[in-house]
């Protein structure tokens, strides 16, 4: 595993490496070239073939979303880059963007050529101004290459990207929120359907991919899909940024297979946990994912599938290390407030749901709980965001994923650590 | 209901060619309401009921929708803000890695708590949520520009850099 | 046409309906607050989720489309959906919902205007719960004028946005917006642009709680106490249907009753509040003779006589009046009443306003000019200059009532006349012109028929009883006309003057108030019978 060669950071630490004459020189645009010359049809096809899952926190296959945009819509197709980064514990994206901007670059025009978009989008959340401004750069130095805008390297496909700048609302990295918020809206996301692929940006077949993904694509092109495959396990491959924050000694964006484990993730690259202290708990896939005792997350590997039996997600992959000092109630009411913060307001369950928890948290905290606002908290979370056993059947009442979103760390935490909620009700009140 | 300054007077905008520019990159006039808003706070500092009015004109849009769009995103502002704007981000990662310090460095020495502005109109303390760099906890963003792994000393340090 | 099943009920629907337009055409209900027949579905308020088989998640059936699927994937073999609205699942979800609905909203039922229409109270007897879990501080804020009509309170409010998709949508003016997000969410308009549009006062009607009030009728009664009547708005030739709400003799408000054919599901603010302008106004209630400067009153027979015996002696020296104010009915006894020419008074006009969902209000600010000129006779074109050409020397008028002001042209007209007879309501500048006052009723007690510009006869109803000596202005005509004519059969009633009317007048043969019902009869034969 350590011998594994970085596909998409491999160059990061080179001088100029955000260059266009640096990414020339390693093979950058080759696969564009072949692309313009191949049948979008057939792009799509090896994008399918390929297995390449969403790396926004989704997780969707790539190729097949792709395949959903209409065959004769007489509208014209979208594609927008989602790098509105705002999962906490998530921070590759920023790492791609200042690093490796063409790499970046050409996957969108590769996805963009492959569904037949003419305009394209970067949805750039607000904060990240020095990346937007690199972008700007980027942006200019690909159309004075013509690898932008008309008849890109002498084919007949032409392309014009906008960057948009977001301007604070986590609610905007999901995809119709995003929709919503190009339109020059508030981010309120649409009901489903109509689906972003069938009517998105201003009615149009939209497709929504997040940086990571469209990185991978140059090199899928060039290596093809099967090595693609062959990285990892087969279902939910490739190459993956796991960013590791929190309670660790190097923490950071580290390239490695899907598939590695937690534990290699954590003590190898990450260098384990300052102090000699214990890990405590992990968020596998930023803080929307269920939270993996320590026993769970040692025992555990990175992958799509294995991390939903184990009743949490990847997501994001941005891992967030607890030891034992870390307090769970306290780290339970940072989380909460933070969705309920972001919340959107626009239904019921989550508008109102994220802040009884918060309200109910905070009193808990405070010394004046009482132990049905444990289980109060696990009726919440459920009725906000269904249950996490997803074999039981119904799961989720809001419009969009943000109520799975705040129902599954919150309630996980309850869950399993039970004990430290219970040491914080005054204590006469216990009964043990 | 807000106020929103006088409605008779109109702003207007420094930089009419980026205007231009911005309206021309979309295919619907309506979507370059962000940014137009965020070229209209960094001339002006704020979002006022003049930028609110002009912006509606522009993309021909009835201000109250404009107003919606405003209060729901936290990076406009509605009223003027101090030169520096202290944002400390407060979620888990730097939460865990000493984000409650920092911003106790700031009420302690500056005496504003979060929401505030100094009395000089030199700072502005605000906790912001997740700012997408948990690698480098804690983190800080004042005004546009990220100041990650601060500690208290060095935060000190920046702050008393600051005009 | 795809099969459906809900609960055990099969249906066959239209492909395309949602399964909220199903359940309601088949008497299921399913509670919904943001969901509004003519606004755009936004899914938010997440009241009507049910469940479909095959689907993970529980489904807002205010945005499930029923389609035909493939065989291979129908239900049972042969349903291409199926639902059910009152399994556990569903059931409890309600439950759940509503206890997220009534955190922060206050217990002000018995000092909320909207009790006893509220979905809040109705769904949450039906499908609440008994007690809410909550036991933090609820959010308080200060409720806020939105508009010189519309107040909000804040803490009632459940973001179900139908009001700000109400000025988006309906009347255009986008007054309306939602201020932050989360939690802080709020309803709200700017300072210098309040919610002062003409439509504004349905945003009232349409909020499912008592967030959104009408100032006109805060707190002057009790939904229960008040009696409805369905009737039409008497004050633009669009003729939108209104419920009327009253007790006794006064009334309280006016809402829009749902007419696809005429107003959608609004109506504008002229009508809404129009009826004010009858409440402290000179009314006559007797029949009233000049005597120099001043009025006396008189018994009806006199005053009766007295008439008959003027239009008998002038002959085809007289002119008579209609209103486009008036039904169908006494305009058309106006009509056989007496000989002589038949004129009206000058349109009293009004901007027209469009509404990009297609909702008018009429230049025209009379209820019945179409029927009016329908079923006056013939109206010479230069009325003015055929009463001095043929010496017209006495006149019986339908006054219009207090939305008539008269011009100097008229004024000179009714000094010159011999006798001038005027059947009103009112004093007006009309009445007090006259010789001899015949008391008709008010606009909100006649009953009759009227037609919209669009040649739609619709049903107009009493909601106020009649004063004094009052009588229904076609009865008053009848009663004249018995005089003038002893020999003939006299109209007994309103009913036998329709079926005249229908005789004389082919258009309007079919015209009965049983078959007008609720939403009347268009004359261009466009409604199914």
């Amino acid at each position: 595993m350590n011998s594994f060669k970085p596909v998409l950071t491999e160059h990061i630490h080179e001088q100029e490496c955000h260059t266009l004459s640096f990414y020339k020189s390693v093979d950058g645009y080759s696969a564009l070239e072949k692309v313009l010359k191949m049948d979008p049809k057939k792009v799509i096809q090896e994008v399918k073939d390929s297995n390449l899952r969403g790396r926004g926190g989704a997780g969707f296959s790539t190729g097949v979303k792709w395949g959903f945009i209409p065959k004769d819509s007489p509208k014209p197709t979208y594609l927008v880059n989602n790098a509105d980064e705002s999962e906490p514990g998530t921070f590759k994206d920023r790492l791609l963007m200042n690093k490796a901007p063409h790499q970046m670059l050409e996957g969108m025009i590769i996805a963009a050529y492959a569904i037949g978009c003419q305009t394209a989008f970067i949805y750039i959340r607000g904060e990240f101004y020095k990346e937007y401004q690199l972008l700007e750069k980027v942006m200019a130095e690909a159309y004075e290459n013509n690898l932008l805008g008309q008849n890109i390297l002498g084919s007949n496909y032409s392309l014009n990207v906008v960057i948009h700048r977001g301007a604070g609302a986590y609610i905007c990295g999901e995809e119709t929120g995003l929709i919503e918020s190009l339109e020059g809206k508030r981010g309120w996301p649409r009901i489903k359907p109509p689906f972003p692929a069938i009517e998105g940006y201003l009615q149009c077949p939209t497709i929504v991919n997040n940086v990571e993904t469209l990185s991978c694509l140059p090199h899928i092109i060039n290596r093809g899909a099967d090595w693609f495959k062959s990285i990892g396990p087969e279902k939910g491959p490739g190459p993956r940024l796991f960013c590791i924050s929190g309670r660790v000694n190097n923490p950071g964006v580290f390239e490695e297979p899907m598939g590695i484990s937690l534990n290699n993730l954590i003590f190898d690259r990450a260098g384990g946990i300052p102090d000699g202290k214990n890990l405590k708990a992990v968020f596998p896939g930023g803080s929307s994912s269920a939270i993996l005792t320590a026993e769970e997350a040692l025992d555990v590997n990175m992958d799509f599938d294995e991390l939903v039996e184990k009743g949490s997600m990847l997501g994001s992959a941005g891992v967030i290390v607890m030891d034992e000092t870390v307090d769970m109630v306290q780290a339970c009411l940072n989380i909460a407030r933070f969705y309920a913060h972001e919340s959107c307001g626009q239904c019921t369950p989550c508008r109102e749901g994220t802040a009884w928890l918060v309200k109910m948290l905070t009193r808990l905290v405070n010394g004046s709980g009482t132990p049905t606002d444990i289980d109060m908290i696990f009726e919440i979370t459920d009725n906000i965001g269904g249950l996490i056993d997803f074999s039981k059947g119904s799961f989720g009442k809001t419009i969009c994923p943000f109520g799975e979103a705040v129902a599954w760390p919150v309630r996980s935490f309850v869950e399993k650590f039970k004990d430290e909620f219970l040491k914080y009700l005054p204590q006469e009140k216990v009964i043990a | 209901m807000n106020s929103n300054g006088t409605p008779n007077e109109k702003f207007t905008f420094t930089d009419r060619d980026k205007v231009e520019k911005i309206l021309s990159q979309y295919p619907d006039k309506k979507s370059a309401t962000l940014p137009l808003l965020h070229l209209a706070q960094s001339e002006k500092g704020y979002i006022s009921g003049t930028v609110i009015n002009t912006v509606g004109g522009l993309v021909d849009c009835h201000p109250a929708v404009v107003m919606d769009c405003v209060s729901f995103y936290t990076m406009f502002y509605t009223k003027p803000h101090g030169r520096h704007i202290i944002q400390v981000c407060q979620t888990l990662s730097c939460s865990l890695n000493g984000a409650d310090a920092l911003v106790d460095c700031v009420e302690n020495k500056y005496g504003i708590k979060p929401g505030e502005t100094s009395e000089d109109d030199r700072f502005t303390l605000m906790k912001v949520e997740c700012l997408g760099s948990c690698g480098t906890a804690p983190v800080v963003q004042i005004n546009k520009d990220y100041h990650e792994g601060l500690s208290p000393e060095k935060f000190d340090d920046l702050l008393e850099s600051l005009p | 046409m795809p099969l459906i099943k809900i609960d055990d009920k099969e249906i066959q629907v239209e492909s395309g309906t949602t399964v909220l337009q199903t359940a309601e055409a088949n008497g299921i209900e399913i509670p919904q607050y943001c969901y509004h027949p003519a606004l755009e579905i936004v899914g938010s308020c997440r009241m009507c989720l049910v469940q479909v088989e095959g689907m993970p998640k529980l489904q807002v059936s205010c945005n499930t489309f029923v389609g035909d699927v493939p065989p291979d994937r129908k239900v049972e073999g042969k349903y291409d959906m199926v639902i059910h609205t009152q399994n556990n699942l569903v059931v409890q979800e309600r439950k759940n919902i509503l206890e997220f609905l009534l955190l922060n909203h206050p217990l002000d039922c018995p000092v909320c205007d909207q009790a006893g229409e509220c979905l809040l109270q109705d769904y949450s007897f039906k499908f609440g719960s008994a007690h809410s879990r909550f036991e933090e501080e609820k959010r308080v804020r200060p409720n806020e004028y939105l508009g010189s009509q519309i107040v909000i309170n804040h803490n009632r409010c459940i973001l179900c946005s139908r009001c700000v998709r109400f000025t988006q949508e309906i009347s255009g003016t986008s007054e309306l917006f939602v201020e932050a997000r989360g939690y802080k969410s709020k309803i709200a308009a700017l300072e210098d642009r309040p919610l002062d549009n003409l439509l504004a006062g349905n945003v009232a009607d349409i909020c499912p709680v008592g967030a959104l009030l009408s100032t006109d009728y805060i707190h002057k009664n009790r939904i229960w106490n008040l009696e409805k009547q369905p009737s039409v708005c008497q004050d633009c030739s669009v003729g939108c249907n209104v419920d009327v709400f009253s007790r006794k003799n006064q009334n309280f408000r006016l809402t829009a009753r749902e007419n696809q054919d005429v107003n959608g599901y609004f109506m504008c603010d002229i009508g809404r509040y129009g009826f004010h302008r009858f409440e402290e106004i000179d009314r006559v209630v007797q029949p009233m003779m000049r005597n120099g400067e001043t009025f006396e009153a008189l018994d009806w027979d006199k005053a009766i006589q007295k008439t008959a015996k003027l239009i008998e002696q002038a002959k085809e020296k007289t002119a008579r009046i209609g209103s486009p104010f008036h039904t169908n009915e006494s305009n058309f006894l106006l009509g056989q009443m007496m000989a002589g020419i038949l004129g009206s008074l000058p349109p009293i006009l009004g901007e027209e306003i469009n509404y990009p969902s297609g909702f008018r209000i009429s230049t025209d600010r009379s209820p019945n000019l179409r029927g009016m000129t329908d079923i006056c006779g013939e109206i010479p074109e230069n009325f003015l200059f055929e009463l001095n050409d043929r010496n017209i020397c006495g006149l019986y008028i339908l006054d219009d009532g207090v939305d008539r002001d008269l011009d100097d042209v008229w004024k000179d007209i009714l000094a010159r006349m011999d006798f001038v007879i005027v059947q009103s309501y009112a004093m007006t500048d009309l009445a007090k012109s006259a010789h001899i006052v015949l008391p008709g009723l008010a606009p909100f007690e006649r009953e009759g028929t009227i037609t919209n510009d669009q040649g739609r006869v619709q049903w107009l109803r009493p909601s106020l009883p009649v004063q004094g000596e009052a009588k229904p202005d076609w009865e008053i005509l009848a009663l004249v006309m018995k005089e003038m004519h002893p020999e003939q059969q006299p109209m007994q009633d309103i009913s036998q003057v329709m079926k005249e009317m229908g005789a004389k007048f082919p258009a309007y043969k079919d015209i009965s108030f049983f078959r007008l019902g609720s939403t009347g009869i268009s004359l261009n034969g466009s409604d199914e019978a």
